[in-house]
């Protein structure tokens, strides 16, 4: 079998792996929902975030190490074996090293630095760890669906301040990396923390900006509304397989979406933006602990991937919804006698999107260079937060002046193809000219030497 | 205030506004990341002859080894005589020669009243032959040095690890190995039970001087067992 199919195979496995999840997902739900009275959100809580977020985020652990090393022309993780016979010659992708990885860290030693403060110690990795996870109670992984007169949700808690959640807990976090810091007695780890909290200060206020664009448009909080409202078209064809331009934050607000991408990003202190961790200078706000307690600040930042992703998806992606089809599908006869089915379908839909966007953020975190400190602050106070102010502003006066959004997504597409013509299009050759090398070489580069400008150079 | 990139010439707008440059760079790793994702790895050990869509240059090493060229120079081997006997003649040149001074030679001396035919065409032999592997620069002097062809570095390997300094001070058991090897030009060809030795062409490994005289010719000259390695010096 060659590699293309072995890929494709494995591909399909992990969708089919997602499909049977989460029809276990609703099937439990619906049993704990007849134990008792909310029995359905108690599963959840165990589906969607100890079994979905957290798988997911131990495997991007290692599909860190294998896909940055497809980027970087290497092979990767794939000495780990299984001593069993027919696994023993098999890289089996890598996926050996994710327990090998664990008993390591469960069995080193848990060291506690001299001068440190033992309970604030202690406390700290839980205080990154918990929030993250704590954030995606809010996101809905698929519709309500109901099976025998039960109506089963497919969300942990659906509280009416929605977002505003998620942003609460979101900045609990930092004050696990800032206390990791202090309580560390250590330079370096206070250093780390102290970037940490300022980072987070910086981008917390473009992230909740970003946001307002896309609060003004569906007018809610709540991230399960805002979801429904993505099912809708705003351009429809007229035929019998509904097909048109989806209501998706992406094509209303793609200016949102960059600055709410970027902060969270930066909330998340992965490259470009980890500077609290600093690998290559500070160690970071991590670096006194060992064991499991390292283990849980590394696990809490793809925690927060996930969840980043999680609710990147349902805010502009159309959460669980299809791009299209999806009243065609509604109205076959096998999804109006099994309403479950068709939940599962969108469940899964939801994760793929989800697994999707944890692609994108390993191969942006993988693509660019760190940002240095001040161009981090320059970023978060001097552009994100002017252009979302200005994005709220734009985003208020098309939806007062056009309430049917079209307006606002005409903008939006437009922004959308600006940014394709801008990416597409030749760059203007480089301009080492005499006018450009004579009059600048002297003035900005200072005592930097400038080659002189060949007549073939242009 | 360091360096202000802002000011460098050569940006235009997609460059300053950042997101279109960041996503050539996202289609750069994207189109790596895709190609060695679903294409076969090529295997072949020389990285520069693979021809494959996957762009890994990883030579898995254990499993896979990179063939190193003609000239390398690897372990020592002291070269065996058809007879099993080293070809060393313990004349000190390689141990002369060798700037690390890892070569440690003793030479013993044939019986000239001893019937057996060496005794007759080579004086000496070495009964103590070490290299110190660990002192070893790996220059290759000595094969360069040596007039018999008896010390070589063609094994392709390299030097295996130890636990212990001293198993790295290679005596002959240990260095006596690989394919025996024969030139023409050998004095126990010449063994033919005359008191002296017949005579041979003027050969490379031949001494100055040496057969000059006509009176000897060749008698019987044996045939060379099979299979024997000719002039290959590093190969």
């Amino acid at each position: 079998m060659g590699r293309p199919l072995m890929v494709c195979f494995a591909i399909a496995f992990i969708v089919a792996l997602i499909v049977a999840l989460m029809a276990a997902a609703y099937g439990v739900a619906y049993l704990a929902e007849g134990w008792f009275e909310g029995g359905a959100r108690l599963s959840n809580i165990l589906f969607l975030m100890l079994l979905f977020v957290m798988v997911i985020a131990t495997l991007l652990t290692v599909a860190e190490r294998k896909w940055s090393a497809m980027i970087q022309d290497r092979i990767g993780p794939n000495r780990a074996r299984i001593a069993l016979p027919f696994l023993r010659d098999r890289a089996l992708g890598g996926l050996p090293h994710l327990p090998a990885d664990v008993l390591k860290m469960l069995f080193k030693e848990d060291f506690k630095p001299a001068g440190a403060d033992r309970l604030l110690f202690n406390l700290a990795p839980i205080l990154a760890f918990a929030p993250s996870f704590a954030l995606f109670a809010v996101v809905p992984a698929g519709p309500t669906v109901a099976i025998n007169g039960r109506q089963i949700p497919m969300i942990v808690a659906s509280p009416d301040f929605g977002i505003l959640f998620v942003f609460a807990i979101a900045s609990l976090a930092v004050y696990g990396t800032s206390l990791a810091g202090w309580s560390s007695n250590s330079k370096l780890a206070l250093l780390g923390g102290v970037r940490a909290s300022s980072q987070m200060i910086s981008y917390e206020v473009a992230l909740g900006l970003s946001l307002v664009g896309m609060m003004i448009v569906f007018s809610t909080v709540q991230l399960p509304v805002m979801t429904d409202a993505q099912a809708r078209y705003l351009w429809q064809a007229a035929t019998d397989f509904d097909f048109g331009l989806p209501a998706w934050g992406i094509f209303l607000q793609p200016l949102g979406f960059v600055l709410f991408f970027a902060a969270a990003f930066a909330e998340t202190k992965r490259a470009p933006f980890d500077v609290p961790e600093g690998e290559s200078e500070i160690i970071g706000y991590f670096v006194e602990y060992s064991g499991m307690k390292f283990g849980m600040f590394m696990i809490s930042e793809f925690v927060e991937v996930v969840v980043l992703s999680g609710v990147t998806a349902a805010i502009f992606f159309g959460g669980y919804h299809l791009p299209v089809g999806e009243q065609w599908l509604s109205r076959l006869p096998l999804f109006e006698e099994h309403p479950w089915l068709f939940g599962t379908l969108l469940g899964s839909v939801f994760w793929i999107k989800v697994v999707l966007l944890c692609w994108v953020q390993l191969m942006i975190r993988w693509t660019f260079p760190r940002f240095r400190y001040d161009q981090i602050q320059a970023l978060g106070w001097k552009r994100l937060l002017p252009v979302g102010l200005a994005n709220v502003f734009l985003t208020g006066a098309l939806i007062l002046w056009d309430p049917s959004l079209r307006a606002l997504a005409s903008v939006g597409i437009l922004e959308i193809a600006t940014l394709l013509v801008l990416t597409f299009s030749r760059r203007a050759p480089e301009r080492q000219s005499s006018l450009a090398g004579g009059t600048h070489s002297s003035s900005a580069h200072g005592a930097l030497p400038q080659p002189a400008p060949s007549a073939g150079q242009r | 205030m360091a360096y202000d990139a802002s000011q460098d010439p050569t940006k235009d707008v997609r460059e300053r506004i950042y997101i279109p440059e960041l996503l050539r760079g996202l289609a750069v790793t994207t189109r790596h990341f895709l190609l060695n994702l679903f294409r076969d790895r090529d295997k072949n050990t020389s990285v520069v002859d693979r021809k494959s869509a996957s762009l890994v240059s990883t030579v898995q090493y254990p499993e896979e080894r990179v063939t190193y060229p003609p000239g390398y120079r690897g372990l020592h081997r002291l070269v065996p005589r058809e007879d099993g006997k080293p070809r060393c003649v313990a004349c000190y040149m390689c141990a002369t020669v060798c700037p690390a001074q890892c070569i440690y030679i003793e030479a013993g001396e044939y019986d000239p009243a001893d019937p057996a035919p060496d005794s007759r065409v080579i004086e000496k032999f070495p009964t103590k032959f070490v290299i110190d592997e660990l002192r070893c620069i790996v220059c290759g002097f000595c094969v360069e040095a040596c007039p018999k062809d008896a010390i070589r570095m063609d094994t392709n390997q390299h030097t295996p690890s130890e636990y212990t300094r001293p198993s790295f001070v290679y005596d002959i058991p240990k260095l006596l190995k690989g394919p025996p090897v024969s030139h023409p030009s050998d004095p126990w060809f010449r063994r033919s039970g005359s008191e002296e030795p017949p005579y041979q062409p003027v050969e490379a490994h031949s001494r100055i001087g040496e057969g000059r005289s006509e009176s000897h010719p060749v008698k019987s000259l044996p045939a060379p067992a099979a299979p024997v390695v000719r002039f290959s010096k590093g190969g």
